[in-house]
């Protein structure tokens, strides 16, 4: 309740804070709020202590304010709304900066270790809004509340419908003619822009799924090694730890993810439980077990349980069983007796501590490979628990000795150097080959000469050929050879064929490039049209209409500019006659269709 | 230099058939085998004059043989020199055209002095020039110097009528010559023929069927002179529309849409139960009655 000496000046009733009911009170010196029905103010300020009041919308909401925050080199404050978020310059109420939350793609942040404590927001378009935070004892906290504020509103606001929008937007990218096409018909408003993408979006949904099965990318058997700790300049070491490591380090131990899993976030940050996790001996090269609180001895004991049963396991491809390759002595002479070589009393301390290390290596290797079996396995069997995923292969379940059989014989046949020993086939029986040889000449000669005839002509021939002598310089005269020249030039009489050749020669590139995509349009329409046949429900009926509409749309928006083009450029050639007739057809048939429906009312 | 040039080596095949030659004569006495070997030659000169490398052969074709021309077996480079008959060119002319031409007209009098036809012997033995030439070709190409190129090229001067029964040997000299990318080009004087059209088409070579026969010389050198380089930068007739179409077997009719026995690959024009050349038997469904037009069909009549 207000003091008895503060004057109220304004009292607005009706007004909601932290989405409570109750009225606010502009008093002499302070602002306080009261929820409904109580009399105690819930919130109370100083007008000393506002630098400045934010115009939000009546309907908006704010959630937090944070001062002191640069934008563009000004000083200013950030407001974070139900809906957007938006900074005001120190001194004004207008807001300069306002983004609704649907627009923004994500946030970035400014890494910890500089000077400049940033946020970053970047839109949908591309765009980047950055807001330096500047005051000096709590520019940290601020940054992370704005942060944390905002990781838990932006996924509310993201645009479900933009995923379609940007799978179609994909799609056009991708394929020039399909963007053409688009453009054709939609972007000229022929068809509607549902009716485009009805047959194609079920295909896409298909092609989406397929490559969603893309392979999984394996671990690098080195990741540990690729976590090299850097000196930190005071005695310390800087791990980095990306996630891609971290991910490694949770699929290759699974315990590791398991106890992960239970500490974090309850008892430790990520960060702590990194550093453990580097501290601990279980991660380093001599694996004393101290036996302390150590967060990891018990991985080290699950370790080294997983590894005893590995070879337990033993091998059990034959093929590879490098165990069973032992000499067995018969005896005296007769091969050697070897007595077991891994006694553990005769060993040295180094020669336990190499051991130790080569177990390790050995059980990390046998880990790394284990992750991608895991994977089929977790897929085939339901509960993962029963599988044989640490340490053995999978077709070492298939190695039956029948299998190992038909490898073997693979290995030493050849299908080539058999003997053959095929199917007969039929024999071909013909029975009048002779019709093969004959072209598609006729039988007999054209002219049948008698007898008399050619022996007429063969003496005739003697004679001339007895007497003849060259005279190449009266070979050709004057005229014959002007009218033979006339005969070849361009125009003559032989040459009458060639200019039909060259249409495309004749037809600018750019005019066959329209006339291509006035095919692909005018085929893509009539595709719908033709489509509709036989029409047996209302759907179909309405698409028919409404596709005859199209057809003519698209000949009146597109056909005719392009014949009256042709027109203006003289090409006498008729490029469209085809087209006029595919689309002639259908009209025809949509008249058919109508008038037999008529018929059928009446 | 000459060995930088590429050889170009021209075949001439000439239809000398005595028949169709005689009864030309008799027809249009202006324009005989005399006046024909007379173009040929100037053709032949012309092009041993174009590049000093160019080599030339000339066939005739006969119906009972066919004779190389030019070259000679029994004639070398430098025998003129010494004979008795031949003083050196009677008109200045280079040397290796006289004596090309002289030998050119003696061998075609001799040839068509040891002509005898018999019986039906009265067609041209074209395929079998044809497959002369390609081995000439073929021998001279295992002839040349390493690092020579050669290109070669047969024109075929036709008079007389196709022989049907040379159809599947000539076939097969036209797809040897398109594996060795051998052009065969066409001087029609009488009939078209569709065996040479399509050895025309098949090869890359041109196709013509001369109007003018006393014209001949300017045809040739105008049209076939010029090798397949120079062919594309001049404008010469356009290709003739071949037709490809096949013979049915029953009738020889030529048809575009048949029924081909799917054993024997023989062509009918009309359905039969059994196939007359393997004697297969077959069974043909009948089509369903038509029903309301699903497709875009475009309208057949």
């Amino acid at each position: 309740m207000a003091t008895s000496s503060e004057e109220v000046l304004l009292v607005v009733k009706r007004v909601r804070q932290k989405k409570q009911d109750g009225a606010l009170y502009l008093m002499a010196e302070r602002v306080a709020w009261a929820p409904e029905g109580k009399d105690r103010f819930s919130v109370s300020h100083l007008y000393a202590d506002i630098r400045c009041t934010a115009m939000a919308t009546s309907s908006e909401e704010v959630l937090l304010v944070v001062k002191r925050v640069r934008q563009k080199k000004q000083d200013g404050a950030l407001y974070l709304m139900a809906e957007r978020v938006a900074w005001a310059p120190e001194g004004k109420d207008r807001f300069s900066v306002s983004h609704l939350y649907a627009d923004i793609r994500c946030q970035k942040i400014s890494p910890d270790g500089k000077s400049k404590i940033q946020l970053q927001l970047v839109l949908h378009t591309g765009e980047t809004t950055n807001f330096h935070f500047t005051s000096e004892s709590s520019a940290m906290k601020d940054r992370d509340a704005a942060k944390d504020l905002l990781q838990q509103l932006l996924p509310k606001f993201k645009r479900k419908a933009n995923k379609e929008l940007e799978e179609k937007n994909r799609m056009l990218q991708e394929d020039p003619l399909l963007f053409q096409l688009y453009k054709d018909l939609v972007v000229s408003q022929v068809i509607s822009a549902e009716e485009f993408w009805a047959n194609r979006v079920s295909m896409n949904s298909v092609d989406h799924s397929l490559t969603n099965s893309k392979q999984e990318v394996g671990i690098s058997a080195a990741f540990l090694a690729d976590v090299r700790p850097q000196t930190d300049g005071c005695n310390g070491l800087r791990y980095n730890l990306t996630s891609d490591i971290i991910e490694s380090i949770f699929r290759t131990y699974p315990a590791v993810k398991q106890k992960y899993g239970e500490n974090v976030p309850h008892n430790l940050t990520e960060k702590e439980f990194w550093t453990r996790f580097f501290q601990s001996h279980y991660f380093h090269r001599d694996r004393i077990s101290t036996g302390s609180q150590d967060l990891f001895a018990e991985c080290g004991k699950l370790d080294e349980q997983g590894l005893k049963s590995m070879v337990g396991q033993g091998v059990r491809n034959s093929m590879v069983d490098l165990t069973s390759l032992e000499d067995k002595s018969l005896d005296e002479g007769y091969g050697i007796s070897s007595g077991p070589s891994t006694s553990s009393h005769n060993k040295t301390l180094k020669e336990n501590s190499n051991a130790a290390i080569i177990k390790r290596f050995n059980h990390h290797s046998a880990m790394v490979l284990a992750t991608g079996l895991r994977k089929q396995d977790a897929q085939n069997e339901q509960n993962g628990e029963t599988s044989s995923t640490d340490g053995n292969s999978k077709d070492s379940d298939f190695f039956q000795p029948s299998v190992k059989k038909v490898k073997l014989q693979e290995a030493i046949e050849y299908a080539d150097l058999e003997q053959e020993n095929g199917r007969k086939p039929v024999a071909l029986n013909l029975k009048k080959s002779d019709r093969y040889s004959h072209g598609p000449t006729p039988v007999q000669c054209q002219q049948y000469a008698t007898s008399q005839d050619i022996i007429n002509s063969v003496n005739c021939i003697r004679h001339e050929i007895a007497d003849y002598t060259p005279r190449l310089t009266q070979v050709l005269s004057s005229s014959t050879a002007s009218t033979a020249i006339a005969a070849l030039s361009p125009g003559g009489v032989l040459m009458q064929g060639g200019t039909q050749q060259a249409i495309n020669q004749m037809v600018p590139n750019d005019t066959q490039c329209e006339l291509k995509h006035l095919y692909v349009a005018a085929g893509e329409l009539l595709r719908h049209f033709w489509s509709c046949f036989p029409v047996n429900t209302p759907f179909l009926e309405e698409k028919v209409v409404k596709m005859r509409s199209n057809l003519e749309r698209f000949q009146v928006t597109k056909l005719c500019p392009f014949q009256e083009k042709m027109q203006r450029q003289y090409l006498s050639t008729n490029l469209t006659g085809h087209l006029e007739e595919m689309l002639q057809t259908a009209y025809n048939k949509f008249h058919a269709w109508q008038t037999r429906r008529m018929l059928r009312k009446t | 230099m000459a060995s930088d040039d590429e050889l170009s080596l021209l075949v001439i095949v000439v239809d000398v058939n005595p028949i169709w030659w005689g009864q030309q004569a008799q027809r249009e006495p202006e324009f005989t085998l005399s006046k024909c070997m007379d173009a040929v030659m100037v053709m032949s000169n012309a092009h041993l004059v174009m590049t000093r490398s160019n080599k030339l052969a000339i066939i005739a074709s006969h119906c009972r043989e066919s004779h190389f021309l030019y070259p000679n077996k029994h004639w070398k480079a430098g025998d003129f020199a010494g004979d008795e008959s031949s003083c050196g060119s009677r008109d200045g002319k280079y040397e290796l055209l006289t004596v090309g031409n002289d030998l050119i007209s003696e061998e075609i009098k001799n040839l068509m002095e040891r002509t005898e036809v018999r019986g039906q012997q009265t067609e041209t033995l074209l395929a079998g020039s044809l497959a002369k030439a390609l081995c000439y070709i073929h021998r001279v190409t295992k002839e040349l110097d390493a690092g020579q190129e050669m290109k070669s090229r047969i024109l075929v001067i036709k008079a007389a009528d196709d022989s049907a029964l040379q159809y599947m040997n000539f076939m097969n000299v036209i797809f040897a010559a398109q594996k060795q990318s051998i052009l065969i080009d066409a001087c029609v004087l009488d009939a078209d023929s569709g065996l040479l059209q399509q050895a025309c088409d098949i090869t890359g070579g041109l196709y013509l069927k001369v109007p003018q026969k006393i014209a001949l010389a300017q045809y040739l050198l105008w049209v076939f002179l010029p090798d397949s380089d120079q062919r594309s930068q001049l404008v010469l007739p356009p290709p003739v529309h071949v037709d490809y179409r096949a013979a049915c077997f029953c009738h020889r009719n030529l048809i575009e849409i048949g029924y081909v026995c799917s054993v024997c690959l023989s062509i009918f024009c009309n359905f039969s139960p059994i196939c007359t050349t393997c004697e297969t038997a077959f069974k043909i469904a009948l089509p369903h009655a038509m029903k309301a037009k699903k497709k875009k069909l475009k309208p057949t009549t």
